[in-house]
């Protein structure tokens, strides 16, 4: 509990330098009369907290957690330590619904995105939702019909590779141009959502969050593997559409609003067991969900560093960050004889 | 010596039992038509050779896999109108699967023989500690209670889930292969604890093993299991009809009725 305070705290002065710090400085005092609502007679000052910097951080504290808590899912459905939110093919229907949008026209001289930039942005989104979620209903469907979850799971690994043959097929045809705004949205950005986005991209995470708190025995007795789960009285077919389900929804939402983000999914889990020493679900899920918003939000803050013009691309820094960790993770496994 | 001496009575009724794999729509039955049953307080040992369905047999008890003829009932009830919890109550498992997590304690392993009853959350009421505290007694393994389970030896693994099954509190314990990586004295200690289990707390033991010699010494009864082939009776029996020279004998090894032992011919 105290250990959860503490990240709670590590939080908060993250989501607080999220806010203040970036391309154009600013006083901290001036921050925080912005927040209070005060009018500070500095518009541009006021327009980059409430409009770039507040959703920013708050897509990003929302996607740290939904995709840590999917890839702690995954892991303990699959039994697999390397399962991650993007191995389902999740992510990669989420980006097929994006090249559709954006390549789509230049590729066959439709012109479908004639609109303006911020109606652009909400289809984007809303392709990315429904190519992620039109995966999710095949992975389901799937994973009812196939009890084993190593067959699912190398199941989503194929449509992944069937569904970036259609995107690489879509690249191929398309204008320089088009393909350029595709590469774009593939490096991930947090800074693509709407302030009312982002707080109900939050919500909404949060929520399903909490309803995996309700998993936890289930969770816990499947660390003993499927047969021992099933005499410990658990309908395992039943759970394992459940949490597929689950994650693959947290990935949809995560990847729709920012693009794919690597390695954060795969990485947090692990980082959560190390620290806390346990594999208990009851202690893990909470801790992957701050530690998940804290990652998150050094990320980004790292992104966007004082000093450089403009920000990273975020998927160059968690990759930084999570595939040592990934690293780590398989070399201590190896050194215990495994 | 107890006047009250509790009349055993009939826990699962196997009735014209084929097991064996659905592959596609093509079946592959690997045991006879079985039928038997268990009473509460037998030792029963399933033998049979490799590849005999010893495993398969016990996992269609558990509801692992389905009959694909024939019908279990537990107490006249059949076993596939059974939710998986109800199951879990009627009967606890011990099998070969490995358990791969490397932050899983000891006691939190033998806790989730918990599960079925209790709350939500799965927190443990003081019933379920005292529950857990008395099985890991009973198997000798308290003191192991805080350490990491994957860092445990094969034997103390085995009496771990042993105690996992106990803490679960059925009347019947199905245990594949027990004995299997286990030294010697090892493997006599833990068929005496089973043992020990039927005598003292009445419960039902049903164990697949190699380890004949030592099936013949404890188990009440047995099963076994052949090439379509299925014979059950005392150990006595069996071995005076031959059965366990039919089923194991070999081109060069033949079991011997008078040492109870399998020697060269």
């Amino acid at each position: 509990m105290f250990r959860n305070i503490i990240w709670l705290v590590i939080i908060v002065l993250l989501f607080a330098a999220n806010l203040w710090f970036g391309s154009v400085p600013l006083q901290w005092d001036e921050v925080l009369s912005i927040l209070q609502g005060q009018i500070t007679g500095n518009s541009v000052a006021e327009i980059i907290v409430l409009q770039f910097r507040l959703p920013q951080a708050t897509t990003a504290m929302a996607v740290g957690v939904a995709l840590s808590v999917a890839g702690l899912l995954l892991q303990t459905t699959f039994a697999n330590p390397l399962a991650g939110p993007s191995v389902l093919g999740v992510s990669s229907g989420a980006s097929f619904g994006v090249a559709l949008v954006l390549l789509f026209g230049g590729a066959t001289g439709i012109q479908l995105t004639s609109a303006d930039w911020y109606y652009r942005e909400f289809t984007l989104v809303a392709a990315a939702l429904a190519g992620a979620l039109a995966v999710l209903s095949i992975i389901v469907v799937v994973s009812s019909r196939i009890g084993n979850s190593v067959t699912v799971l190398i199941i989503g690994i194929m449509i992944g590779y069937l569904v970036n043959a259609a995107v690489g097929t879509l690249q191929f045809y398309s204008n320089s141009q088009d393909l350029q705004a595709y590469v774009l949205w593939g490096l991930g950005s947090f800074s693509k959502t709407t302030v009312v986005q982002s707080l109900l991209l939050l919500a909404s995470v949060l929520l399903i969050a909490a309803a995996t708190l309700f998993f936890v025995k289930p969770l816990n007795a499947m660390l003993l593997g499927e047969s021992y789960a099933r005499s410990s009285g658990f309908n395992t077919r039943m759970l394992n559409r459940t949490f597929i389900f689950i994650s693959g929804l947290f990935i949809a939402l995560g990847t729709a609003f920012t693009g794919p983000i690597a390695f954060l999914g795969l990485a947090v889990p692990h980082l959560a067991r190390t620290a806390y020493n346990t594999s208990d679900h009851r202690i893990l899920l909470p801790a992957v969900m701050l530690i998940g918003a804290a990652l998150s939000l050094s990320c980004n803050l790292i992104a966007r560093l004082p000093g450089w013009d403009s920000s990273l691309p975020i998927n160059a820094v968690t990759s930084v960050i999570g595939a040592p960790i990934v690293i780590w993770v398989i070399v201590k496994a190896r050194s215990y004889g495994r | 010596m107890e006047d009250n001496q509790p009349v055993a009575r009939e826990l699962l009724a196997l009735n014209h039992l084929k097991t064996g794999y659905a592959v596609g729509r093509k079946q592959i039955v690997i045991t006879a038509a079985i039928t038997a049953t268990i009473y509460s307080g037998e030792f029963i040992a399933v033998l049979g050779p490799n590849g005999a369905g010893k495993s398969t047999l016990l996992k269609t008890i558990l509801g692992h896999l389905k009959p694909l003829h024939g019908k279990i009932e537990w107490q006249n009830k059949p076993t596939d109108q059974m939710s998986a919890r109800q199951m879990a109550g009627c009967m606890a498992a011990v099998l070969t699967d490995k358990i791969d997590d490397r932050y899983l304690t000891a006691y939190h392993v033998v806790s989730t023989g918990r599960y079925p009853y209790g709350s939500l959350t799965g927190k443990l009421t003081p019933y379920d500690r005292q529950t857990i505290d008395e099985a890991m007694t009973a198997t000798g393994v308290e003191t192991l209670a805080s350490r990491k389970f994957y860092s445990l030896s094969d034997g103390e693994k085995q009496k771990t889930m042993i105690a996992r099954a106990i803490a679960q509190q059925t009347p019947l314990i199905c245990l594949d292969e027990p004995t299997a990586f286990i030294d010697s004295p090892g493997k006599v200690s833990l068929m005496r604890l089973l043992k020990k289990l039927t005598v003292e707390h009445q419960k039902s033991i049903l164990l697949t093993t190699h380890d004949s010699e030592l099936a013949m010494q404890f188990a009440d009864k047995l099963w076994l299991l052949g090439n379509q082939d299925f014979q059950s009776g005392l150990p006595q029996t069996m071995i005076k009809e031959g059965h366990i020279n039919r089923l194991f004998d070999q081109a060069d090894v033949a079991f011997n009725p008078l040492t109870l032992r399998f020697e060269s011919k």
